[in-house]
């Protein structure tokens, strides 16, 4: 199996002083769903921003995708940044865009015909139960259905890696079992790796994962 | 609403601005040819021991733009109307008499700079005096720069206010594009593309900035300028507003714009 996430001794810190993650070792597989779980200021966030270039590793090594994110160019993380799917518990939408253009922002980004990115929004909004809402704004919108137009953007180009940050964080139980099965189906069927930081692994969860675990002292450990 | 005053609050300082060089440029235009009708108007008188030509004054001062020789027998005529019509001494005051050159110069110079020229001069032995006129041509010349400073006064007063104004409305499109541009940067987004949506709003509002300054100047010629009873525009009316200069104002406002935004963008923190 390929190596999707390859992190050796991965440190991180904001302050030298103050080490987030301590010298991680860990690796993450195509098509695995993985929960990173731990308390508040763990560092669970931390770590998945180091995934998407946000924060470049202090000490060690972390390759994502093959990438050394270590000295990796701006073009190559931009490159990088266009094959993920990143799902925030803040949805990060943009408020001024309406639901179809949230949602084919990837698309935009690469290129795509308008012709692909209103079917291929048709088809993601059918998935996440929010048809016949393209043309609202975000702001007209619940906050479960926020996040549900925030993981059809995440799924909009196959992304081969879903970053997916407390994206059930604060909503209701059927905003949350509709975004649990969106990124189930995307590990199974697409064989997509999914990476879930989470405060709390879901008690009903379908297919097979692996649990990081970050202690306060910033330790990951591989729980299963 | 807030659709007209995202735009209005960017098209208005730059139509200040842009009115405030368009009447830079027409200011300029009209004053060049009020200035060369000056200078042609001008000239100062030298007095040489011998014959001059317009290179030797030209080695002395490079302002020295034409010569011409006053005739000796044009002054003694003169003179002698006042005297002896029928003297004979005529011919021998011409020999003895020095040369009379009325210079002209190149640009209309101010009394520091006129000493100069004359203080050049002087340094040959060959001249022997010098007259500058300078009080007749600092009367003009002082009206006319006391006009110039204040119409320059008030186009940098407008072109400041008119910038003070656009820096306002770069910290609001700070505020209303980085939350899209931080966005589109997670999703790998190129610099060109996160700017985009800023760039196209900034170049449409620096075009519609453009046509109003243009209207509202050409409303000014057409009415305002043609009624006035200033000479030096009444001379001048049809060269105020060419329409050359809307290609300067569109050009003028994409480059204050596209500064502006470019300033917005690389202010937006990267994530």
């Amino acid at each position: 199996m390929s190596n999707i996430i390859f992190a050796e001794n991965l440190t991180l810190w904001y302050e030298e002083n103050e080490i987030i993650i301590n010298s991680a070792n860990f690796s993450i597989n195509k098509g695995d769903f993985v929960f990173i779980t731990g308390p508040s200021g763990s560092g669970k966030s931390t770590l998945l921003q180091s995934f998407y270039g946000k924060l470049q590793p202090n000490h060690g090594s972390l390759a994502i995708g093959g990438l050394d994110m270590t000295m990796i160019k701006k073009k190559k993380l931009q490159e990088l940044r266009s094959h993920l799917g990143i799902v925030f518990q803040d949805y990060r939408l943009i408020n001024e865009w309406t639901v179809e253009d949230n949602v084919v922002l990837p698309l935009w980004i690469a290129g795509y015909s308008k012709k692909v990115q209103t079917e291929q929004a048709q088809r993601l909004l059918h998935h996440v139960k929010l048809s016949g809402k393209e043309k609202k704004y975000p702001m007209e919108l619940s906050g479960g259905e926020q996040q549900r137009v925030g993981v059809a953007r995440a799924l909009a180009k196959n992304p081969f890696l879903i970053l997916a940050d407390e994206p059930t964080g604060n909503l209701d139980e059927y905003s949350s079992n509709v975004i649990w099965d969106l990124l189930e189906n995307a590990c199974q069927q697409l064989d997509t790796t999914v990476v879930v930081v989470t405060h709390q692994i879901p008690t009903v969860f379908n297919i097979p994962f692996k649990h990081l675990s970050i202690d306060q002292k910033g330790t990951v450990y591989e729980v299963c | 609403m807030k659709f007209v005053k995202n735009h209005l609050s960017i098209i208005f300082p730059m139509v200040a601005i842009l009115l405030g060089l368009e009447f830079f440029i027409v200011f300029d235009r009209t004053t060049k040819n009020y200035e060369e009708s000056l200078r042609n108007s001008y000239a100062m008188l030298v007095v040489s021991k011998e014959e001059m030509s317009i290179d030797d004054f030209k080695s002395w001062d490079s302002h020295v733009f034409k010569v011409s020789e006053i005739e000796k027998s044009k002054i003694l005529n003169r003179v002698s109307l006042a005297f002896d019509k029928s003297s004979g001494k005529n011919s021998k005051l011409q020999d003895k008499m020095p040369n009379f050159y009325s210079i002209k110069l190149n640009s209309y110079l101010d009394k520091r700079d006129l000493e100069e020229v004359k203080n050049n001069f002087l340094k040959s032995r060959k001249i022997t005096r010098v007259e500058t006129f300078d009080t007749l041509h600092q009367s003009n010349y002082g009206l006319f720069s006391f006009i110039k400073f204040a119409f320059s006064t008030f186009i940098v007063f407008m072109t400041i206010i008119g910038s003070f104004l656009i820096i306002k409305q770069m910290e609001v499109w700070n505020y209303m594009h980085s939350q899209r541009m931080k966005v589109m940067n997670i999703f790998g987004a190129s610099l060109f593309l996160r700017s985009k949506v800023l760039i196209n709003m900034a170049l449409i509002d620096a075009i519609i900035s453009a046509i109003f300054a243009s209207i509202i100047f050409y409303f000014i010629q057409k009415s305002w300028l043609r009624d006035s009873n200033i000479t030096i525009i009444q001379d001048n009316l049809e060269k105020l507003f060419t329409f050359s200069d809307i290609f300067i104002l569109v050009a003028a406002a994409m480059v204050i714009v596209m500064t502006a935004v470019t300033l917005v963008v690389i202010n937006v923190k990267e994530e």
